[in-house]
């Protein structure tokens, strides 16, 4: 029963983080029928920024904010950047290659400044595990499904409650007629990548205390946040929460019980069948077009 | 009839002119290949993941040649290091070596940190009659085939260094249940299959077997096995990221056994993992911290001088490696010096007549013409050591001589 808990409590901290990504990814779809595709940068960057703001002698939190404030600010860059002159045309593509091409200048300026190592993040919550019947778990890995739930209300309400999340869901509804309204599309979908670079660099920085922040932090990450995304059908946002914390929870589970070394591969096929059975995504709604 | 036998005569001697001239050339060219250059070459990591680990090898190298170039360099000549960088991947490691070995014409090659590297380079090595030295990678792969001539090396072998840390651990153990944790990669693989027959050799089992994958930030599934197995002493072959978030997840079960690790953790490891790193013992065949021989103070300060990022001993984050590197250039240079001449070959040859006293260990041979015994470093000069107060010290100098890690 403690082994049963300990994995639940470690695939619920890990599945957060996962979940964040997704909805990272949900909320720059939404907006744009487009998205970062190296996202996982934007979540490394928040680590890593709040290292070096640490280092240079602010406290936890506010290094924590400044990595963040730096981070949403490069996520407009590259939406100004990177996908905006690129993503004019219907069905263009050309934003995936330049949004990965980001990625990578990012990652490479990133090791080539912060250097190849990882670095700890020093924070009072990881010094001592707390116990939850035998179970141990930092209260730093706590934060991780309470920012989860925090964001995601957030979120919701920003999007059901103000006047900036009904221009949110009018972009996605139909780009051209909200622009007919009045609403400035371009300007909306930049606040979305925006968005979008908060959530990710908000798990860059919860996560960085209990690994170490490192530039290739995002990598596995950014891949399996996508990945949750796809199965769980890019435009649920509450699908995409659930699916993360669950592919989380499966992976703990899957290492206790089945295989370690063969984890990641019984997991990805898992998620290949729900998506062969799910095409959609397992939240996902069926998308009709006229012609 | 005479004009035609002239000539006939004339054609015989110009075609036996020509193939004179054909085989002098042949003999140039053997003997341009014969007469290598003056400059040992490597492949390292400078870039990557363990870019950190080429840099520990090219202190020790860089301070070695100083050191000969100073005393008028080898048979009249100054040695170079001429690196380049695979960014960790073996078929650049080929590329580099080849260029090290053709264009670049070197007299040998030192090697980096990465075990699957080295391996790549066996058949290439091979080819070009290149000798190469080891630095770091372990793997016994790395020196142990049957074909081995080329491939020689100044570092520990996976095969000792896995009995070497089975003993220790054995000594450790109060349940007498010793289990092993290794990287999922080649060298932790290759690790576990040096345990496994260390173990059967000993005549014991190991109680549990468990693999992390690259990244893992958490292996509290594994560690439970390994307690539910009762195991209390800990065979360990991981680099310091993925060991920092075992230690964690240790904590987070209250889950301690004695730890006996390679040494792909160094220094590193106390940083990221703070207190709990504490008491983790580490094979290895030098430190730079504590009291040293005045011929280490001598090469510590020239590796100061040269690279002013090293503060403290405590910032050459692979001591060993650093040592093992230092080591490697002398045994080749004098290898020259005893071959005569720049010729691979005779250097190959030479290098089972080096008798010197290195930083690491007394090489009397530094190499016998065996396949265990291109290894210069051997289990005699293994030495352990353990993380004391955020310090990677020889073990004599902290309180973890024998105890299990302290609770």
């Amino acid at each position: 029963m403690t082994n049963t808990l300990q994995y639940l409590l470690a695939g619920l901290s890990i599945g957060s983080v996962y979940a964040m990504i997704a909805l990272g990814f949900a909320v720059m779809w939404h907006a744009a029928k487009a998205v970062n595709f190296s996202f996982g940068t934007l979540f490394m960057l928040g680590g890593v920024l709040a290292v070096v703001f640490s280092w240079r002698g602010l406290p936890l939190l506010a290094a924590g904010l400044a990595a963040i404030v730096v981070t949403v600010a490069i996520a407009a860059a590259i939406e100004r950047a990177f996908v905006r002159p690129f993503n004019r045309e219907a069905n263009a593509i050309g934003w995936m290659l330049t949004t990965i091409a980001a990625g990578v200048m990012l990652e490479s300026a990133t090791t080539a400044t912060y250097g190849s190592l990882g670095h700890p993040l020093p924070s009072p919550l990881v010094e001592q595990p707390v116990r939850i019947a035998g179970a141990g778990i930092y209260p730093q890995e706590l934060l991780l499904p309470a920012a989860l739930i925090g964001i995601t209300a957030t979120l919701e309400l920003v999007y059901r409650r103000t006047m900036l999340g009904r221009a949110l869901r009018a972009v996605a509804f139909n780009r051209v007629a909200a622009g007919l309204v009045g609403i400035d599309a371009d300007r909306i979908t930049l606040i979305a990548f925006a968005i979008a670079g908060f959530v990710g660099a908000l798990a860059g920085f919860l996560v960085a205390p209990v690994v170490q922040a490192s530039s290739t932090m995002g990598v596995v990450v950014g891949l399996k946040g996508f990945l949750v995304a796809i199965v769980a059908g890019i435009d649920s946002t509450r699908g995409v929460v659930l699916v993360g914390v669950l592919f989380g929870v499966l992976e703990k589970f899957l290492e206790g019980y089945v295989s370690t070394a063969g984890r990641d591969a019984i997991a990805f096929t898992a998620m290949i069948l729900a998506l062969l059975f799910f095409p959609q995504g397992l939240f996902g709604r069926r998308l009709v077009q006229k012609v | 009839m005479r004009t035609v036998s002239d000539g006939r005569r004339r054609r015989l001697l110009s075609a036996a002119l020509a193939c004179a001239a054909l085989a002098g050339f042949g003999l140039a060219g053997e003997a341009h290949a014969q007469r290598a250059e003056p400059c040992i070459g490597a492949s390292w990591e400078l870039t990557g993941a363990f870019a950190h680990q080429a840099q520990q090898i090219r202190y020790g190298a860089t301070a070695a040649i100083e050191e000969i170039n100073e005393k008028g360099g080898v048979l009249g000549q100054r040695l170079r290091l001429v690196a380049y960088d695979d960014q960790g991947e073996p078929a650049r490691a080929v590329d580099n070596a080849r260029r090290i070995g053709e264009r670049d014409n070197c007299i040998a090659m030192l090697g980096g940190f990465r075990t699957p590297n080295a391996i790549a380079l066996r058949e290439p090595l091979h080819e070009m009659e290149l000798p190469w030295v080891g630095t770091i990678s372990a793997g016994t792969a790395v020196i142990e085939f049957p074909t081995n001539k080329w491939m020689f090396r100044v570092s520990m072998k996976d095969r000792w260094v896995a009995g070497f840390l089975l003993d220790r651990a054995r000594e450790a153990s109060k349940s007498g249940k010793v289990g092993m944790v290794y990287e999922a990669t080649a060298w932790g693989q290759g690790g576990l299959a040096d345990a496994e027959r260390a173990a059967a050799e000993r005549g014991v089992t190991l109680a549990a077997k468990e693999t992390y994958n690259m990244g893992d930030a958490d292996m509290s599934a594994q560690l439970i096995r390994l307690r539910d197995a009762g195991v209390d002493a800990i065979v360990l072959y991981g680099n310091d990221r993925e060991v920092a978030n075992l230690l964690r997840s240790m904590d987070r079960l209250g889950y301690r056994p004695a730890i006996f690790a390679a040494w792909g953790i160094g220094a590193r490891l106390a940083e990221l993992a703070g207190p709990l790193a504490e008491g983790v013992r580490v094979a290895g065949t030098f430190s730079w911290l504590g009291e040293l021989p005045d011929r280490a103070k001598g090469v510590l300060a020239r590796m100061q001088a040269l690279f002013p990022e090293i503060r403290t001993p405590a910032d050459l984050l692979h001591p060993s490696g650093t040592a093992n590197a230092y080591d490697a250039v002398h045994i080749i240079a004098e290898a020259i010096r005893i071959a005569g001449r720049f010729d691979r070959g005779a250097v190959r040859e030479a290098m089972y007549k080096v008798n010197m006293t290195g930083l690491v260990a007394d090489y009397r041979p530094a190499f016998e013409p065996r396949p265990d015994r291109h290894d210069a470093v051997t289990p005699q000069a293994y030495r352990l050591f353990a993380y004391h107060n955020g310090q990677l010290l020889p073990v004599e100098q902290t309180p973890h001589r024998l105890a299990a890690r302290a609770n």
